[in-house]
């Protein structure tokens, strides 16, 4: 029966939205619906669900909240969070606390939806739970075991501040050129990127979400003073950001935050199954091109460059781009 | 209110700079005063030496003619005696002294109407009558004529001789012959004591041995005349000497010293008034000066005043333009998120509408086939006579699948519209709501039903407000309200959206209504934080918010507040820190004046 394929919960205060939802997925797969977080998860203690799909904005319990919950009780269960209010706090949490897999805006596509809820079951079915780091305090010293991180950010600040929470224990790179960044992660093999949202003048979420889809494996944390939404939205469903650390940053959480990327790269490493849960939508056509352009006007600056006057820095990155995006 | 900066500086410093001039005049005035006095004293004093000094002049000359013509008579008495003593005089004198005076004397004298000792006029008599006695003697013609030819064309105007009774023995004026002199200090002087006696007198008229003259300043001295050989007094005689001339030269020379200091007082004078118009120059130049300078002090302190006053005007301008655009910015921040909540609030039904249109849409597509076949069916039922009809199943089983796909639930499908038109609904609500709330299609000022209005208000809030955050509304019976709706509905959706940022997690707003004798009263309870005790006195300030940078601008209150109060109406507060706070707003029934037209 396909029908049965999986289960879905549907979660929002407006039953309109959850009869909805349920008439749109019921022919593919079990629905069921809670019109309150409290609700929602009553049914999950009872049943094991393969998605649940939330409303943001609910008296009582908000999504977030919700998914939050979700995730504790049951890991497995892929989670979507659905939202016709821009929220920035509300989009940052879902990402810290929730670990979502897609940020749904209101009016969904109808012809999308039931295929990112495939996608998300078959994910729920097929992979395995990644184990969640939430042992970590700020007091207990950072364990790494020589993985390289990457530090993007216009402040060197940045990159001291990293370096001084790993210590020995890790080898950090920061640079400030996206050129130079992909020269590092073209020869290198990067755990984790901590990268701001805009380099220069460049959109660096770009590279974070390229590499992320050839490379799910790595695990990424953007940084931002910026609060647009959408860029933070454009990040989740297409970058699969594991951490979203508003500036000014505090260095405690930093350190947590860190702590948890290295288990979860280890624990994608060990198991490369588990990147599947991390799976992206794809890149809009062009953003390779478009990226890449870019990267070329800051190469003169980088330091690779500098350093290599004969000229093959650039065609290097050329094969940088090739290797890494499959491209060029 | 305004500062009006140029004219309470032209008002105070014209004032001060009058008050200035008034004691700079006072005092100049003082010390003009002062030396006038002085300068006028100072020629009194001079004007009363050179007075004093002439007099002195005149009365040293006088008394040193005195003295000359004195010494002069003495010599010529001894020179007279010499000459006429012993062989006439003596004689004649012993003869008089035979004639008895003692009857004569002893008639006492009286007081005259002054106190003083007079003799009476039979004293006189009795010595007149002694007199022509002694006219009568043999030897008087002798000496008389004597004596007159020795004085001849002498300054020497009258000789008498007295003797030691007092009884004039001899004058060359005749009539005076027997006179009693003993009273007299002239003769006492002369006869007592020996010292010669001289008086200067101005006669107007003066029986002179060549005949009687006129207005002439004489000498008459006493002079005792000593027996020759010794220095016993024998006799007085009492000489007049003609001193016009001289007394003349000395009126002359006083007058001269009287002039020349008359015409130095005169040059002082005018020195002096020379001066006075120099200092009463130099003080109206003093005066023109200091009056110069105030004006330009004024002057400049008046250009420096204007252009502080341009700028703070300018300053004020670019302050009201700032303000109005914060006001509409912070207008435009309050309507975008009305906007947003709208949005969101529109959003919901028309997700589900447009998933469930869609969706009976394709629905209604799969039931294309069916129903054709269906009416297929229905024709050829129509032609057919009798019990059978023969189909062509072939066909129709090689499309099962859609024939199966178009078995739609039909009921579903009416539900998925009954929840469509559920859907307009909600958005036709708001749409009311909304136009409502704006009412950009009603006049400013109405009788409004606020109640009503605050329904809106909460109804628009809710969109936007935290679903966590429950609106409780209590409304009491009101009377039609006169007021601009559509400005009070800002000042409840700006006062409920800060009883919601009070409000961390779940919470509860309470919109109360109540009227209240002529007047509305309208609360919005909260169950937040509550305002901090140094925040609660600034909340209604301008620019004053508590929001970081950026996010607030610090009108909301501001303008709540002014919106009220054009209401004639009151917005307070109370607060308690952890339960909550209460925005009081009462309204007057009736408007009392007219509102301004601003939105």
């Amino acid at each position: 029966m396909k029908r049965l394929a999986g289960k879905v919960l549907c979660v929002d205060d407006e039953p309109g939205i959850v009869r909805s939802l349920q008439w749109l997925l019921q022919k593919q797969f079990e629905v069921f619906t809670a019109t309150s977080g409290a609700e929602a998860l009553e049914l999950v203690k009872q049943h094991d669900f393969d998605v649940i799909i939330s409303d943001q904005r609910m008296p009582g319990m908000t999504g977030v909240e919700v998914l939050r919950e979700v995730r504790q009780l049951s890991p497995r269960t892929m989670r979507i969070l659905l939202t016709g209010y821009s929220d920035m706090q509300a989009i940052v949490r879902s990402v810290n606390e929730s670990e979502v897999f897609r940020f749904i805006n209101k009016p969904w596509n109808i012809a999308e939806l039931p295929k990112v809820v495939a996608q998300a079951i078959t994910i729920a079915k097929t992979q395995p739970t990644d184990e969640d780091a939430t042992d970590v305090s700020e007091e207990a010293p950072l364990v790494a075991n020589g993985e390289r991180i990457l530090v993007i950010d216009d402040d060197p600040e940045m990159g001291r501040a990293v370096s001084e929470l790993v210590g020995a224990s890790a080898r950090v790179s920061y640079t400030r050129n996206l050129a130079d960044a992909v020269g590092i992660l073209n020869s290198e093999a990067v755990s984790v990127i901590i990268s701001e949202t805009r380099v220069g003048s460049i959109d660096a979420t770009r590279l974070v979400r390229l590499m992320k889809s050839k490379h799910p494996e790595i695990v990424t944390v953007m940084l931002t003073a910026e609060s647009d939404a959408d860029t933070i939205t454009t990040l989740i469903n297409q970058g699969q950001i594991y951490r979203f650390v508003p500036k000014p940053i505090r260095t405690g959480y930093l350190k947590i935050v860190l702590q948890s990327a290295l288990r979860k790269h280890q624990a994608l490493a060990n198991d490369p199954a588990l990147t599947f849960r991390h799976t992206v939508e794809a890149t809009s056509a062009g953003t390779i091109e478009a990226f890449m352009s870019d990267v070329q006007k800051v190469a003169p600056q980088a330091e690779a460059a500098v350093a290599d006057k004969a000229g093959g820095f650039m065609a290097s990155l050329g094969a940088g781009f090739r290797r890494l995006f499959g491209v060029g | 209110m305004q500062f009006r900066l140029v004219r309470y500086f032209t008002l105070a410093s014209l004032g001060m700079f009058g008050l200035v001039a008034l004691s700079l005049i006072y005092f100049e005035r003082q010390q003009g005063d002062f030396f006038q006095r002085t300068g006028d004293e100072q020629r009194t004093f001079f004007n009363e030496v050179q007075q004093s000094f002439a007099q002195q002049q005149e009365q040293s000359a006088r008394r040193d003619l005195l003295t000359i013509h004195e010494a002069g008579n003495v010599n010529l008495t001894r020179l007279f005696a010499n000459a006429l003593w012993d062989k006439d005089f003596a004689p004649f004198v012993a003869q008089v002294q035979m004639i008895d005076a003692r009857a004569c004397q002893e008639i006492a004298d009286v007081d005259d109407d002054k106190g003083k000792k007079v003799a009476p006029p039979e004293k006189k008599a009795c010595f007149t009558d002694l007199g022509k006695r002694i006219m009568a003697l043999p030897d008087f013609k002798a000496i008389d004529a004597k004596v007159f030819a020795s004085m001849k064309k002498s300054t020497v105007f009258k000789i008498k001789v007295f003797d030691l009774r007092g009884v004039t023995v001899y004058s060359s004026e005749h009539a005076q012959i027997g006179e009693d002199k003993s009273t007299n200090a002239g003769w006492r002087s002369a006869a007592f004591d020996g010292v010669p006696k001289s008086e200067l007198t101005h006669r107007g008229k003066f029986s002179a041995f060549e005949g009687v003259v006129e207005n002439r300043d004489l000498i008459s001295s006493y002079l005792p005349v000593l027996d020759p050989g010794s220095s016993r007094i024998v006799g007085v005689f009492e000489v007049y000497s003609d001193v016009t001339p001289f007394l003349k030269q000395i009126q002359q020379t006083s007058e001269q010293i009287r002039s020349t200091a008359s015409a130095n007082q005169t040059k002082l004078e005018a020195a002096a008034v020379e001066n006075q118009a120099a200092v009463d120059a130099t003080s109206y130049r003093q005066f023109a000066t200091i009056g110069l300078l105030l004006a330009l002090l004024f002057a400049a302190l008046l250009a420096i005043v204007r252009r502080a006053e341009k700028i703070i005007q300018q300053q004020e301008a670019d302050r009201a333009h700032t303000h109005q655009q914060l006001a509409q910015s912070e207008k435009m921040a309050s309507l975008g998120q009305m906007v947003a909540g709208v949005a969101h609030q529109l959003n919901t039904p028309l997700a589900f509408s447009q998933n469930n249109i869609l969706m009976v849409k394709d629905a209604l597509q799969s039931m294309e086939l069916p129903m054709k076949v269906a009416g297929k069916l229905s024709s050829i039922l129509e032609d057919v006579e009798g019990d059978k009809v023969t189909l062509k199943v072939a066909q129709l089983k090689a499309n099962l699948d859609k024939l199966q796909d178009g078995n739609v639930d039909v009921s579903m499908l009416q539900e998925m519209l009954k929840d469509v038109l559920g859907g307009i609904d909600q958005m036709s609500e708001l749409v009311v709501h909304l136009r409502d709330f704006t009412r950009l299609d009603r006049a400013a000022t109405t009788n409004a039903d606020l109640n009503k209005s605050l329904h809106t208000v909460a109804y628009i809030a809710q969109t936007v407000l935290p679903k966590n955050i429950e609106l409780v509304e209590e409304y009491g019976e009101l009377p039609s309200v006169e007021c601009n709706p559509s400005q009070l509905n800002q000042v409840f959706l700006n006062l409920i959206n800060n009883a919601a940022q009070a409000i961390d997690g779940p919470g509860r707003i309470r919109i109360r209504s109540l009227a209240d004798d002529d007047k509305v009263r309208i609360e919005i309870q909260d169950n937040g934080s509550g305002i901090p005790e140094h925040v609660l006195p600034n909340i209604f300030d301008l620019y004053y918010t508590t929001k970081p940078a950026g996010e607030g601008t610090g009108l909301g209150l501001a303008i709540a507040r002014n919106i009220v109060t054009e209401h004639g109406g009151d917005i307070s507060v109370s607060t308690r820190a952890g339960v909550g706070t209460t925005f009081t707003v009462t309204l007057p029934i009736r408007l009392s004046e007219p509102l301004a037209k601003a939105a």
